[in-house]
């Protein structure tokens, strides 16, 4: 699936998205900070869906998987 | 609630700063609207913040690179919206937010209620313009008089929230930032 990057975590990993398949949101997490250098260190959320997302999901592909460094809208 | 799905789909974000007239025109297009008896706007201005960076040196920021999760924000956006228009007797409400480098001293949030009375504008006002900051994935990057830029990073999802991954290094969290972040479906 294709996950969308964002801000400092787009900027870290040098694309605005990154292709990677995982069966779940915990393993997809695992992988992704394998991929992106210094993401362990970063704080962030996980948007599944546009919803951010704090449970283990079981992930199809189908979904629109977004990484959300800190906001800082206004 | 008409006029709610009338906004469902509308893009807050706009390339560039906002224009102070585009504000002029906002207000002036509610003239025909008799039941409006109160306005209320907020308008957010990028600040010449002063970081200090390697121990001593002073740099004033120049500007704020915004850049969006345009489609998730939207969504929320309508949410908030809808959380508005059900705790308040608003008759409308306006949200822009810019997109791209914005200049300190440029305008780049403007949120505009409009009520029969002045308290229910007053307030959701305030509590629009406090939920898009918690709530929209909006990031931003200071950009120093130096040309150095550096992340901001106003709103932290923190661990205790379950959102959040990673050491915050000790930064600060806010509390109001996970009482929104349990609000996310």
């Amino acid at each position: 699936m294709e996950v969308l990057l964002f801000g400092v975590i787009a900027e870290k990993a040098g694309s605005d998205r990154l292709s990677i398949s995982a069966p779940d949101t915990s393993s997809l997490m695992h992988a992704l900070e394998q991929r992106i250098e210094g993401l362990s260190k970063l704080s962030y959320a996980l948007a599944v869906d546009r919803k951010i997302t704090r449970a283990n999901l079981v992930l199809t592909g189908k979904e629109e998987v977004a990484l959300l460094p800190p906001f800082a809208g206004g | 609630m008409s006029e709610n799905k009338e906004h469902k789909k509308r893009d807050i974000f706009t390339e560039g700063p906002i224009d102070p007239s585009f504000i002029a025109q906002s207000i002036a297009k509610h003239a025909t609207r008799h039941d409006i008896g109160a306005h209320g706007i907020f308008l957010g201005q990028v600040r010449a913040d002063i970081r200090t960076r390697d121990g001593s040196i002073n740099h004033a920021v120049t500007g704020i690179e915004y850049t969006a999760y345009r489609d998730m924000a939207n969504e929320q956006m309508s949410i908030i919206r809808d959380e508005a228009f059900a705790r308040w007797p608003i008759t409308c409400l306006h949200v822009h937010h810019s997109q791209g480098v914005i200049k300190a001293g440029e305008l780049c949030f403007f949120v505009f209620a409009s009520s029969a009375h002045r308290q229910a504008a007053r307030e959701a006002v305030a509590y629009v313009t406090d939920e898009v900051k918690q709530r929209l994935p909006i990031f931003g990057k200071e950009i120093m008089e130096d040309g150095e830029q550096v992340w901001k990073s106003a709103v932290l999802m923190g661990r205790g929230g379950g959102g959040g991954r990673g050491g915050g290094g000790g930064r600060r969290r806010r509390p109001d930032t996970m009482r929104s972040l349990r609000e996310f479906p």
